[in-house]
């Protein structure tokens, strides 16, 4: 299949998951146990079930697959509002992350029938028989759905993603041309929200030290930035094994951004500037 | 990273095989394998060199079913590997990177490897005495 759009699932029945055994390398606190099926309402006629990672650091307790029944005629038709519907109707004590239900805000990425996405902009008839949902892939849980991401943002800090420039500020706007500024598209629209970085498998292997795609796009959208004067320190800063060489071009994070936008162009930039710097 | 006792969400184990990550992986295999076999190529050649006996040696271990099977997995894995190369040739200018590009390079490559495994055998048949 030839994927056009990273919004484009995939219809193959096979090959779902890499042919490993389930635990492969899972710490025993990490490990998913079964969990607790949840029937649909009385009276409710057209269900979907879908799967979902449950974790509660209160409990004691380890990972568990809950399995939900949900009411389609009663909900509406994204993923986020199954999870929303199960939260007002069935289990109050679900946890995930979300705001702005239209794919701005990027606060419910999550993972969906094994890629990530944002909750709010996949459709329920996009997802398999037993929809499974799961957060983000490899990050620390801290309730359900929801992952901690401070380590991605301390990354994303560690590139100042902020206008740098000598001298006193100007009078007025730092003007660019048409040009100057079509250089952004693409860059700018990223929202955070890390589906690409938490589906890079060379971030799963070196996270503590590759930047990884979501922070990567970032840097490139300062070092492409017309009024940015600071690209020589941007790339010392980048020029380094890991933060940046950790990227084998994969391309995960292109295939599943869903903003549409290309990480993986913005790193081979990057590289591609770094080598043209070189004495 | 804080609070080690937090679990941590599924990576490998869930996240669903794409063309790119599957494509990636069988790189990096196939470079290993390489490697195996280009120590097997240089014992061949020290075979043909060192006289008859370890010639046929080396030839009886080529021709046994287990030997061709490897051989053929090997042939294939240079032609994956050296398309896959190509490829990362041109991604390294910073071309091909539109999604759809992306998936018709990725499968012309797999397309080409076995294409070119084929022709090499057929070649090597049409060859053989």
């Amino acid at each position: 299949m030839i994927v056009r759009s990273s919004s484009q699932v995939s219809r193959s029945r096979w090959l779902r998951r890499f042919p490993l055994p389930r635990n492969l390398g899972v710490a025993a606190a990490s490990r998913i146990g079964p969990g607790k099926h949840w029937s649909a309402p009385a009276g409710a006629r057209r269900l979907k079930t879908i799967e979902v990672y449950r974790y509660d650091p209160e409990s004691g307790g380890k990972p568990r697959l809950d399995s939900f029944e949900v009411d389609l005629d009663d909900c509406g038709p994204m993923v986020l509002d199954a999870l929303i519907w199960i939260k007002n109707r069935v289990d109050s004590s679900l946890a995930f992350r979300r705001s702005c239900r239209e794919g701005v805000c990027g606060s419910c990425a999550m993972n969906i029938d094994g890629t990530n996405w944002l909750a709010c902009t996949r459709h329920l008839s996009e997802t398999g028989p037993r929809a499974s949902i799961y957060p983000l892939a490899n990050l620390r849980v801290i309730k359900d759905l929801v992952p901690d991401q401070s380590h991605l943002f301390a990354q994303y800090r560690m590139i100042e993603p902020w206008l740098k420039v000598q001298g006193a500020p100007p009078e007025r706007e730092r003007l660019q041309s048409i040009e100057q500024r079509k250089r952004l598209d693409g860059y700018y629209e990223c929202i955070l929200c890390f589906c690409c970085t938490s589906g890079c498998p060379s971030h799963w292997w070196n996270g503590d030290r590759f930047l990884g795609p979501a922070v990567l796009l970032q840097a490139w959208r300062w070092l492409t930035d017309s009024r940015d004067e600071a690209r020589g320190e941007r790339l010392d800063q980048l020029h380094d094994p890991f933060r940046l060489y950790r990227c084998h071009t994969i391309l995960n994070c292109t295939r599943t951004c869903p903003k549409g936008l290309n990480p993986g162009r913005a790193i081979a930039e990057i590289k591609q500037l770094l080598f043209e710097r070189q004495p | 990273m804080h609070e080690p006792l937090r679990p941590l969400s599924p990576n490998i184990q869930h996240y669903r095989p794409q063309l790119t990550s599957v494509l990636s992986i069988l790189h990096r295999m196939t470079g290993v394998l390489l490697a195996g076999a280009a120590v097997a190529l240089v014992l061949g050649l020290w075979a043909v060199a060192a006289g008859p006996r370890a010639y046929g040696i080396a030839r009886a271990a080529c021709v046994s079913p287990l030997g061709l099977a490897l051989l053929a997995l090997a042939t294939w894995a240079f032609f994956l590997h050296l398309c896959g190369g190509i490829r990362h040739l041109f991604w390294d200018r910073v071309r091909g990177f539109e999604l759809a590009t992306i998936y018709r390079s990725g499968w012309a490559v797999v397309a080409a490897s076995i294409l070119l495994t084929a022709l090499l055998w057929l070649a090597a048949w049409r060859l053989s005495p």
